[in-house]
């Protein structure tokens, strides 16, 4: 069993308030209230100092280690189809896909709930539609997310859930692949 | 004209209708559990679940489709010619006869390829001991007692010296 160090300090706290942020705002906050779009900034916020630390983080952190590529998601969905183990070290390339998705969804929240302050409530019903659409766009993606993990946790037995806490991925070295 | 049946196009056209499945669906929870600013609108509502419910349901079986896809598709990366093709073929139906699980079936097309316990091993991220009782369960499962039994048995086959499993004796 080897221990890699993965997710540093700043992934797993910004993983884990975005987490408990983005789910008090969306279940129950009342979205019309000021504490809705201020948690809203904060977590914008977040989502922007992610994008910086994607560029200067530690290694795993960067997006240059999780690029998108289809032919590597395409290798992994076989891997998954012919019950083969291997664990990434970092993100797996499905992974990185729900990374980006999750980034500009939530991003795009942020955006539209600012253009719906602007405008005080009355016109731009078309971000209002956005921000809508894109909240429940957001909320399956994270469910699918969660599901994701699991189902990963038990192909491949690494506890992914607990790397995110303790930042140590603990793979057997046969089935690591970077 | 290109393949239709290519696992990435499969991928983008199961995302797309997962797309829309998403936003059916939340369409018909706010119909169900909606607030009162939307009128009811009455039996429409069941005639919407039901055609999202059929769009599920093709989404799961072209996940299906997709799975079988890259499992056929995972050994076949350089057979081009027609030859390897029929070859390859000949190779499925006797594996298929032997009701492998996906697993298993790796293993043995490794096996047949020529690869050691070690070399599968590496080939699938696993452990040699995992790969010993994969191998063991396909000795198993398809009456040979060794590598060389099993090959001889698809060589037979693909002689037309041995009547294949399930192909018994037509008109």
């Amino acid at each position: 069993m080897a221990q890699f160090p993965v997710w540093d300090p700043f992934v797993r706290l910004f993983h884990w308030s975005l987490a408990l942020l983005f789910a008090a705002n969306a279940l129950v906050i009342d979205p019309d209230t000021l504490l809705h779009s201020t948690l809203g900034y904060v977590i914008t916020l977040l989502i922007v100092l992610r994008l910086i630390w994607g560029l200067i983080g530690s290694p795993c952190a960067r997006f240059s280690s999780f690029p998108i590529s289809p032919s590597a998601a395409l290798k992994q969905l076989r891997d998954i189809s012919l019950s083969r183990r291997f664990a990434h070290r970092g993100h797996s390339p499905l992974g990185a896909f729900m990374i980006y998705n999750l980034l500009i969804s939530i991003l795009g929240l942020g955006l539209s709930g600012y253009l719906i302050t602007l405008s005080g409530g009355a016109g731009f019903a078309w971000a209002e539609d956005l921000h809508e659409g894109l909240a429940a766009w957001t909320q399956f993606s994270i469910v699918l997310h969660i599901a994701a993990v699991f189902f990963e946790s038990k192909r491949i037995r690494v506890n992914l859930v607990r790397a995110m806490f303790t930042g140590i991925k603990e793979i057997p070295r046969h089935r690591a692949r970077d | 004209m290109t393949d239709p049946a290519k696992p990435l196009v499969l991928v983008l056209l199961i995302a797309a209708q997962t797309l829309c499945a998403v936003v059916f669906l939340g369409d018909i929870i706010a119909d169900f559990f909606g607030n009162a600013e939307h009128e009811p609108e009455g039996s429409h509502t069941y005639i919407e679940a039901l055609a999202t419910f059929a769009l599920i349901a093709a989404i799961a079986v072209e996940i299906r489709i997709l799975i079988w896809l890259l499992r056929r598709k995972a050994h076949l990366e350089q057979a081009l010619s027609t030859a390897q093709n029929a070859v390859q073929e000949v190779i499925d139906t006797e594996l298929d006869s032997w009701n492998l699980t996906p697993a298993e079936r790796d293993v043995a097309m490794f096996l047949i390829k020529g690869l050691s316990t070690s070399e599968i091993a590496d080939m699938r991220g696993s452990a040699e001991g995992t790969v010993k009782a994969q191998l063991n369960a396909i000795y198993r499962k398809s009456g040979c007692g060794s590598r060389t039994e099993l090959m001889s048995a698809l060589v037979d086959t693909l002689m037309g010296q041995r009547v294949r499993p399930g192909t018994a004796v037509q008109g």
